[in-house]
């Protein structure tokens, strides 16, 4: 993972990402499992030193990844460096970067949204809006897209790039589905299957 | 002018002749115009070709080779990618009788006889020289729309033999989405050895219509607006999660997902060449739901489309 692209995911974290970094990191994060990886231990770290337990975060972090966020925190807090310094601020924006990766990391495969925390999150946070939805691709892992401390008007356009990636991902789950009934019924032939993003046999 | 290329001037005009009559019940009809387009549908079912097709879509190119054979009864297509993913899809056997809602729509000509002005009516279409296509004399059929859901057009068409050389889709302020066009073309129903190919699909038949049998189970939804002149491409079958339209031209495909848990409203637009895919999350009854419409229509006929879907009970 490049340097901009960990800069980028930070910020994201820190609510200090534009839209081109939103973007930049949107358009990674479905490839990379090392930046899934991050933004996972990422996430989970601030989510434990701004006093939420993981379990409200509903996910299923392996130990591989609890050791992480610890050894994390251990270089992290002590340097008082740029990630420590983070990881220390309130979890202004925490809704956005999830919402990426409940959007992004999953695939799409299932889709599923959250209004505010989940009951079983047991905390009523005030504002908190969730983004479209979330994904699990990732086997056991579920994520809740919701986790806000305060009403964030910054969130509005991290919905509309989630919408619009989910609006992309579409294009690519359906297009060839869609192009099949385009031959039959559009005077091209075969040719409406070169629009679709990635022919599968 | 060859005697196959005097033939099929002959021919045009003899159609054209007979359809003008019918169309003057038809406003801006334009008779020859709709003698093309009629001859272009069935021109699929009459010649085998071959030949190297790009795709132009704002800066990007794909280039495709397309080959098209018809053989006794049925025909069989080819499309295999030259560029890109280099996927080949196969379409073999398909019967000449097997005429799909889109290609009825085109063939105008019983549309006029039976005093209807078919898709006409919803496009406004004229004639004029076209260019050389792919070595080929071509004519040219300006297609506009004439209401805001649908795109323009303009096609080239092989003077001989009606095949369309050429697609332009026009958008709002003309301008241009999307380019097919054939940079080379040969006759014959003979194959061209294909380069290495990564995959093959074989295209896909859609069971033939017949009344829906499960169209009242749970689950059922249905699309409730379509802009005038669309039909359904294949029997809707209840719950399945896709709908497909045509008016001849443009085609969209409604998928609706329904969602085990709540949705934050709103929707999604992205666009590539002339095909949108516009994601709508909502509410339909209570049951949170995410609608797809993916098409080659403007971003409003998606939107009004998504707006249109109810469950049927």
């Amino acid at each position: 993972m490049s340097e901009r692209m960990r800069e980028s995911l930070s910020a994201l974290l820190d609510d200090e990402a534009d839209e081109i970094e939103l973007q930049r990191v949107l358009a990674r994060i479905g490839d990379d499992p090392e930046l899934r990886r991050t933004w996972f231990r990422y996430a989970a770290a601030r989510s434990v030193v701004a006093g939420h337990r993981l379990d409200h975060l509903n996910l299923d972090i392996s130990g591989r990844v609890r050791d992480a966020i610890a050894s994390e925190e251990a270089v992290a807090a002590p340097a008082g460096g740029r990630l420590g310094q983070r990881l220390l601020r309130p979890l202004a924006s925490f809704a956005i970067a999830a919402s990426v990766a409940a959007v992004v990391v999953v695939g799409g495969q299932q889709l599923a949204g959250v209004e505010g925390v989940s009951a079983e999150g047991g905390q009523a946070v005030a504002g908190s809006v969730s983004p479209v939805g979330l994904v699990n691709s990732l086997g056991a892992t579920s994520v809740q897209a919701s986790y806000g401390t305060q009403p964030l008007p910054v969130l509005q356009p991290a919905t509309r790039t989630a919408y619009q990636e989910l609006a992309r991902q579409r294009m690519r789950k359906y297009g060839q589905e869609h192009a099949e009934q385009a031959a039959l019924n559009s005077p091209h032939g075969l040719i409406p299957f070169a629009r679709v993003p990635e022919i599968r046999e | 002018m060859g005697m196959a290329a005097m033939r099929a001037l002959l021919l045009s005009c003899l159609v054209a002749a007979g359809m003008k009559a019918v169309a003057a019940g038809c406003p801006g009809a334009d008779s020859e115009a709709l003698a093309w387009l009629d001859k272009m549908s069935r021109s699929l079912n009459q010649v085998s070709y071959h030949g190297v097709v790009t795709l132009q879509r704002g800066g990007d190119m794909q280039v495709m080779q397309i080959s098209h054979a018809v053989h006794g009864d049925s025909t069989r297509e080819r499309l295999t990618q030259l560029t890109g993913q280099g996927a080949q899809v196969v379409r073999t056997e398909h019967p000449l009788s097997c005429i799909h809602p889109g290609h009825r729509l085109l063939q105008v000509n019983a549309d006029l006889q039976a005093g209807r002005c078919g898709i006409a009516e919803y496009y406004r279409f004229s004639v004029g020289d076209g260019e050389r296509v792919a070595g080929r004399k071509a004519v040219r059929v300006r297609v506009d729309p004439r209401d805001m859901y649908r795109y323009g057009y303009v096609m080239e068409l092989d003077r001989e033999t009606g095949l369309l050389l050429k697609t332009e889709t026009i958008g709002r302020g003309n301008r241009s989405l999307e380019k097919f066009q054939f940079a080379n073309l040969a006759f014959g129903e003979q194959f061209p050895e294909t380069s290495e190919v990564n995959l093959v699909h074989e295209a896909q038949h859609p069971l033939p219509a017949g009344p829906s049998p499960d169209a009242l189970a749970a689950g059922a939804w249905g699309v409730h607006w379509v802009p005038l002149g669309f039909t359904v491409t294949d029997a809707p079958r209840g719950s399945l999660p896709r709908r497909t339209y045509t008016d001849g031209l443009a085609v969209f495909s409604v998928f609706l997902e329904q969602l085990d848990r709540e949705i934050r409203s709103g929707e999604g637009v992205v666009r590539s060449g002339s095909t949108v895919s516009y994601a709508r999350g909502m509410q339909l009854d209570g049951r949170p739901v995410l609608v797809t419409v993916i098409g080659e229509v403007p971003i409003n006929t998606a939107r009004m489309v998504a707006d249109s879907v109810r469950w049927t009970r």
